[in-house]
C-alpha cells in the first residue's frame, strides 16, 4: 500500500513538471506553432466549419425574429440617413478621383492606407473567457500571416495571433495587453498636430480600450473623437477606425494621460471579418527586433 | 464500432463548446457574469460515474487527451486543461469508489468537479499571469455562474447518456485488463 501511495505522488509530481514545461513552452511560442499543433488546428477547424453552419443558421433565425420587432423605427431612421448618404457618396467619389490624380502627379504608387482584403468567416470562439480569441477559416494558404489586422465593416476587432495552413486564430482587442500594442492616432486637420499614442490594453469594468497618449496636441482631447490606426507601427495600414474617445484620465503616475476608447466594432457578435494584408511592404527586420524584446 | 462512440461524442462536445457562446444572447455575454462551458468535463464525469468500474481509468485517459485538444484549439497554452481535467476526474473516480453510481451522486460529484476544475484553472491562470481578477470578483462573477450553467447541462443530458454509458461500460469493460 505504501508503494502505491508513493507511485501516485510520483505521477502527480511528474504531471506537474510536464504542466510547467508545457506552459512555458507554449507561452514562448504562441506565434510560431509547431507542426502537430497546426495539423490539429486545421483538422478541428474543418469540423468546426461543418458544425458551425447549421448552428449559425438557427441563431440567425432567432436574431431575425428579434429584428422584425423594430423594423418600422429602423426603417424611418434609415430613410433619413439615406438621403444624406447620396450627397456624401458623390463627394467621396470626387475626392477619390482627385486623390488619384494628385498621386499620379506626384508619382506615388502605393500608400500606407492600401491593403488587400482577405474575406474570412469566424468559425468558433474560445469558451475560455479569459483567452479572448476566435478562429477564422482562412490560413497561410490564403495569404494570412501573423500580426495582420482583422477588421469588420465597423472597425478593428483584433489581430492574427497565429496562422495554421487553413485556419488561424485571432486575438481580439479585448484580450490585448502591453505585449500587443497598436499604434494609433487622432487626426486633427492641417494646422494642428495630430495626437499619437498606443492602444495598450482593455479594461473589463468600463468596457473600453486604453489609449496612452504619447504626443499631445495643443487643443484638448474631446469626447467622441475618432481614434484610427496609424502607419507608424509598421505592421498595420493607416486609417482603420478603432473606436471613439469616452473620457480622458491621467495614468497612475500622473505623467501621461490615457483616453478611454470605446471599440467601434461589436466584438461579441462576429460573423464575417476581413483580414487586412498591408499592401506596402513592411520593414521585416524591425518587426523581428520587436518580437525579441 | 461501439468503442468509437465515446471519443466521437467527446470530440463533438469539444467543437460545440466553440459555438456555445453564439447560442447565448449577447446581453448575457456582455454582462459581468462569465460562463465557461465545461461540457467535455461534464461528459467525463458521467464516464467516471457510470462507465468505468473501480479498476479501469478510461475517463482519466480521455480527460488527458481531450484536455490537451481544448488547450490546443481554444487557448493556445498547452497543459492547463489537460492537467486539471485529468487530476479532477481522477479525484472524482476515487470518490465514486466510496459512493454508489446513481443520480444524486452524479449531481454531487458534478458540482464538486466543476468547482474544482474552475478553481484550479483560475489558480494556474493567475500564476501564469493571464488573468488578474481578484478573488471576490471571481467567486461571484465566474465560479458560481459557470458551476450553475454546467450543472444545468449535466441535468439536461442525463436521460440521454446515463443508461447508455452504463450499458457500454458493462459490454466493453468485462474481461478487459486494467489500464
Amino acid at each position: 500500500m505504501q508503494f502505491f501511495r508513493n507511485k501516485r505522488l510520483f505521477i502527480l509530481l511528474i504531471g506537474f513538471i510536464v504542466l510547467v514545461a508545457l506552459i512555458g513552452y507554449s507561452l514562448n511560442n504562441r506565434e510560431n506553432l509547431s507542426t502537430p499543433v497546426k495539423f490539429i488546428n486545421d483538422a478541428v477547424g474543418w469540423t468546426q466549419e461543418v458544425i458551425h453552419t447549421p448552428v449559425k443558421f438557427i441563431t440567425n433565425i432567432v436574431s431575425n425574429i428579434n429584428d422584425f420587432k423594430n423594423t418600422y423605427e429602423e426603417n424611418q431612421l434609415l430613410k433619413e440617413q439615406l438621403s444624406q448618404y447620396q450627397t456624401l457618396t458623390y463627394e467621396v467619389q470626387e475626392i477619390k478621383k482627385e486623390n488619384e490624380e494628385l498621386m499620379a502627379l506626384l508619382e506615388i504608387e502605393d500608400s500606407a492606407r492600401d491593403y488587400n482584403p482577405i474575406q474570412a468567416t469566424v468559425i468558433s470562439r474560445s469558451p475560455e473567457r479569459w483567452v479572448e480569441q476566435v478562429t477564422i477559416n482562412k490560413g497561410r494558404q490564403d495569404g494570412v500571416a501573423n500580426n495582420m489586422v482583422v477588421i469588420t465593416a465597423e472597425g478593428m476587432v483584433g489581430k492574427i495571433q497565429s496562422a495554421s495552413e487553413f485556419t488561424s486564430t485571432v486575438q481580439l482587442l479585448t484580450g490585448f495587453d502591453q505585449f500587443n500594442r497598436i499604434s494609433a492616432t487622432i487626426s486633427r486637420g492641417d494646422d494642428e498636430k495630430n495626437i499619437f499614442g498606443m492602444i495598450e490594453g482593455f479594461e473589463e469594468e468600463t468596457n473600453s480600450l486604453l489609449f496612452r497618449i504619447i504626443e499631445e496636441s495643443d487643443k484638448n482631447l474631446e469626447e467622441g473623437e475618432l481614434v484610427v490606426s496609424s502607419e507608424l507601427g509598421g505592421e498595420f495600414p493607416a486609417g482603420l477606425p478603432i473606436g471613439k474617445v469616452k473620457e480622458v484620465v491621467s495614468d497612475q503616475y500622473g505623467l501621461t494621460r490615457i483616453a478611454m476608447v470605446e471599440p467601434a466594432a461589436d466584438l461579441y457578435e462576429l460573423g464575417h471579418v476581413i483580414v487586412v494584408d498591408r499592401a506596402l511592404e513592411s520593414a521585416e527586420g524591425s518587426n523581428d527586433e520587436e518580437e525579441v524584446e | 464500432m461501439k468503442r468509437l462512440y465515446i471519443p466521437l461524442i467527446l470530440f463533438l462536445l469539444t467543437i460545440l463548446e466553440g459555438v456555445a457562446l453564439d447560442l447565448l444572447p449577447s446581453e448575457l455575454i456582455m454582462s459581468d457574469m462569465l460562463m465557461v462551458p465545461h461540457w467535455v468535463f461534464a461528459f467525463l464525469v458521467y464516464m467516471a460515474v457510470f462507465y468505468d468500474n473501480d479498476n479501469t481509468y478510461h475517463s482519466v485517459v480521455y480527460a488527458l487527451l481531450f484536455g490537451l485538444l481544448i488547450d490546443i484549439v481554444y487557448t493556445g497554452i498547452l497543459g492547463i486543461y489537460m492537467f486539471t481535467y485529468a487530476l479532477i476526474i481522477y479525484i472524482i473516480h476515487g470518490l465514486k469508489k466510496m459512493l454508489q453510481g446513481n443520480f444524486y451522486v452524479l449531481l454531487l460529484l458534478g458540482a464538486v468537479g466543476f468547482i474544482l476544475v474552475d478553481l484550479s484553472i483560475y489558480v494556474i491562470y493567475m500564476v501564469v499571469g493571464l488573468t488578474d481578477m481578484v478573488w471576490e470578483n471571481y467567486l461571484t462573477g465566474r465560479l458560481l455562474p459557470t458551476g450553475a450553467s454546467n450543472l444545468v447541462f449535466l441535468l439536461i443530458v442525463y436521460p440521454f447518456i446515463a443508461k447508455r454509458l452504463a450499458r457500454w461500460g458493462r459490454e466493453q469493460l468485462t474481461g478487459s485488463s486494467t489500464l
